[in-house]
């Protein structure tokens, strides 16, 4: 299977029971700490050096980049990890530790030009054979979570500095493929023993590990031989895993954080004491997945059926308190991938469901489903009530074994959420294609998919028509049976004001130019 | 027993309680005011004439959770403490007289439940049989089991040694005769006391599962669950996770009154306590063998 998608649940049920069990502690704190607030100073910039104290929900279990795959924990091992490309603002790809690359004529060969003269924290040469390493690695480890993302890549080639890419098709989608969730670079001489790396990892990112406590804390320096250092002006990270939704803020209002991501439900708690809080840029999207292959949803209309039953309102207003996003696409509104002419497709109508099941000859209550979920999700809970609506009775099943059955498309229906590729087309084939992992109804394809994609693999990124095919490559994936989309979960990040503004990057968490108690900061 | 339970404060107020939290096991369902799992459009929403405690994050109704929720927190609560019930005892009498092998065995076995944390040992089962209340329950029923084990051990053993059991036992009188005719009413008071209080115990671990979100299948609602929910929420409801927290504390501490109770009227400590108050108030206490395992 490609790349593992960590499910993002939303709303305070998302929080594992461990954390549950701190809620208590929580509520005190909540009435505590304010109390001592007073008595906190601005730790960030005690003794000068700027440290930056984030705490989040996806603290990495895994510290491997190749195991940890390119689920919500890449952003937090991307302070550590670089990787040939990275994106902008716009979701482009853009130099990172490769300064330049081309493709050959044919468009089945990229070379990476690495920028000279680069380590890794050990001391080894960032260089075409450590790319040569990253990419054999994440194909070949046997625990890995990226071989399924790298299925264009024949062999890689290293030449000095260079990098020589050599594809099994055409794909000009290889730049945006090697960016921060699909190959962020370890040492090669680290990972030469993946066990270690796994908790003392070896890169050559923006900082370095000093201390790592499994599951609980990380400490982070500064890199001074990160390529682009000078604009890196936080010295120390302190990655802490959030202990429960309703600490965080009070952590945030003591200076205990400085930086967090946080629920929903706690933004206006948040606002109230004065912090900045706002939606980080994300590819993040929630899906209801089909298996068309078995029945109820081998008849079209019962599948119809339910894509016009979902309110994706509702799941905006009740989960995300409205810093979420409606959407029945992978992408975000706005994202180049996105496909405005499939914007209304599918509009809420129940009572047009009502009338697809008993064109189907379903009666009201004659559809029993299980809805198999890994854990506690409101989601779920949703998609039983509107379900419900319109004549279908949902079971909500907790499976905790639940990746096992969904990965081997032997469930019937279940929910998934996403945060996305850098790379359109991989995000594309994840959730559409015959074998993408997200299909649960593979093989299953919706008709047109597979040369729309491979349109776009051969139109160059910078070509005029790229957004227009891409575009049409969506268009043609939103036509599968198998998936409907529901909302975009916001990446609600609460920061101390002494923290300035990140760049808005869809792709991960950027800290160029971020600073911490000096210029730039909200005043 | 139960006249002389009821004759105290304690006993009426544990017994009030517990017949209030049994009807609503019984009834709560039906007196719903609105159906437990129906969403609405005004989630979080405050206190108000449709909605006596406010919505939840879907904008269910919160009472008519608290009350449809009350049946598998009781339920669950009788499961712990009839099998630990069931379990226990019975080996617990017959240890006394089914000779040192039976003896040892079943001792060797009650040491060994007893080093098992249930909490975890529940989480366990539920992790390997499926998200489902009654098999944990169960196992922590066997898991509590010996307790009631070594209390109708000790009764069993204090009775067995009296002269009028041996000589019930010389004259012919089979095992099973002298356990039903002189055993079981001296080992009921103590595991009466034992039952109240694990009761109490039931509920505690009960609320904890549902309050980890383990043990039940979503939107079925729980005390735990709806005070785990409200938890994520503080910020929006502060007053919200009251009514459940509550709920729960006033069962356990009425399961743990009413064993304080059984206990305090229970042998002759109990009987001399009623003696004082029947003179007190012009009552005497009808006579009664005096029972052997309380007090």
């Amino acid at each position: 299977m490609p790349g593992r998608l960590t499910p993002r649940r939303p709303g305070p049920q998302r929080r594992s029971g461990r954390l549950r069990a701190t809620a208590l502690g929580a509520a005190l704190a909540t009435v505590f700490v304010p109390a001592l607030s007073a008595c906190a100073g601005d730790a960030a910039s005690a003794g000068g050096a700027a440290t930056l104290k984030w705490t989040s929900t996806y603290f990495p279990a895994h510290w491997d980049p190749v195991v940890g795959g390119s689920g919500a924990q890449f952003r937090e091992l991307s302070l550590v990890y670089a990787s040939l490309t990275r994106t902008d603002a716009t979701g482009k790809a853009v130099p990172d530790l490769a300064k330049s690359w081309e493709y050959n004529d044919k468009g089945d060969r990229i070379t990476f030009h690495l920028r000279p003269g680069l380590k890794f924290s050990d001391g080894e040469p960032v260089n075409g054979a450590a790319v040569k390493a990253a990419v054999e690695r994440a194909q070949k480890q046997k625990n890995s979570a990226l071989f399924g993302d790298l299925t264009s890549i024949e062999s890689v080639t290293a030449e000095g500095l260079d990098a020589i890419v050599h594809l099994n098709q055409v794909d000009y989608q290889i730049p945006q493929l090697l960016g921060q969730r699909v190959l962020q670079i370890a040492s090669p001489k680290a990972a030469a023993a993946p066990e270690k790396l796994d908790q003392h990892p070896v890169g050559a990112g923006p900082f370095t590990v000093t201390q790592i406590v499994p599951g609980t804390k990380a400490v982070l320096r500064k890199n001074p031989d990160y390529w682009d250092a000078e604009n890196i002006h936080i010295d120390n990270v302190e990655l802490t895993s959030a202990p429960d939704a309703a600490t965080v803020v009070s952590g945030l209002q003591t200076g205990v954080y400085n930086f967090a991501d946080i629920d929903p439900s706690q933004a206006d708690a948040a606002k109230k004491a004065g912090l900045d809080v706002f939606v980080q840029p994300g590819f993040n999207a929630s899906n209801i997945s089909l298996n068309v292959n078995k029945a109820p949803f081998d008849d079209d209309r019962v599948v119809d059926a339910v894509r016009h039953a979902v309110n994706r309102q509702e799941f905006v207003d009740k989960l995300t308190f409205g810093y979420g996003e409606a959407t029945n696409q992978p992408f975000p509104k706005g994202y180049v991938a996105y496909d405005p002419q499939s914007e209304d497709a599918y509009p809420y109508d129940p009572a047009k469901s009502r009338k697809l099941l008993a064109e189907a000859g379903y009666r009201a209550g004659d559809i029993k489903l299980d809805l198999v979920i890994p854990q506690e999700d409101p989601q779920a809970e949703i998609v039983q009530s509107q379900l419900a609506k319109v004549g279908i009775t949902v079971d909500i099943r907790i499976d905790k074994n639940w990746a096992t059955p969904f990965f081997a498309k032997d469930l019937t229906f279940s929910l998934y959420s996403t945060t996305g590729r850098d790379s359109a087309v991989q995000t594309l084939t994840a959730h559409f294609g015959p074998d993408g992992p997200l299909n649960l109804s593979s093989p299953y394809e919706p008709e047109g998919f597979e040369a729309a994609v491979a349109k776009v693999r051969e139109t160059p990124l910078d070509a005029p028509a790229y957004p227009e095919v891409l575009r049409a490559a969506t268009r043609a994936g939103l036509q599968s049976r198998a998936l409907v989309f529901t909302y975009s979960s916001p990446n609600l990040v609460a920061k101390s004001k002494s923290v300035s503004d990140l760049p808005k990057n869809p792709a991960h968490i950027d800290w160029t130019g971020v600073t911490i108690g000096g210029e730039g900061a909200t005043p | 027993m139960v006249r002389r339970v009821l004759a105290l404060t304690s006993g009426r107020v544990a017994v009030a309680v517990l017949t209030v939290v049994a009807l609503l096991a019984v009834l709560g369902p039906l007196l719903a005011p609105q159906d437990p799992l129906a969403t609405s459009d005004h989630p979080l929403a405050g206190v108000s004439g449709a909605h006596w405690l406010g919505t939840d994050y879907l904008g269910r109704d919160v009472l008519s959770r608290l009350l449809d929720g009350s049946r598998v927190s009781v339920l669950g609560a009788l499961e712990v403490a009839l099998t630990a019930l069931v379990v226990g005892v019975v080996p617990g009498i017959l240890s006394v007289y089914l000779g040192r092998a039976f003896e040892w065995i079943t001792l060797r076995l009650a040491d060994t439940l007893v080093a098992l944390p249930f909490l975890l040992f529940a989480v366990a089962v539920i992790a390997l049989l499926g998200n489902g209340l009654t098999q944990a329950m169960l196992v922590t029923g066997v898991l509590v089991s010996p307790l009631f084990y070594r209390v109708s051990r000790a009764a069993t053993l204090a009775v067995a040694r009296s002269q009028y059991v041996e000589a019930a036992l010389i004259s012919g009188a089979s095992v099973g005769w002298v356990v039903r005719r002189h055993v079981w009413s001296k080992v009921l008071p103590p595991i009466a006391v034992a039952f109240a209080q694990t009761i109490g115990t039931g509920f505690v671990i009960v609320s904890s599962l549902t309050f980890l979100g383990i043990g039940v299948q979503p939107p079925e609602p729980t005390w735990g669950g709806l005070l785990a929910s409200d938890l994520g929420y503080l910020a929006h409801r502060p007053w919200a996770p009251l009514t459940p927290a509550l709920l729960i504390m006033v069962t356990v501490w009425a399961g743990n009154l009413l064993a304080d109770a059984i206990r305090d009227v229970s042998g002759e400590a109990g009987r001399a306590l009623l003696k004082g108050r029947g003179a007190r108030t012009g009552r005497t206490e009808p006579t009664e063998p005096a029972p052997a395992g309380g007090a």
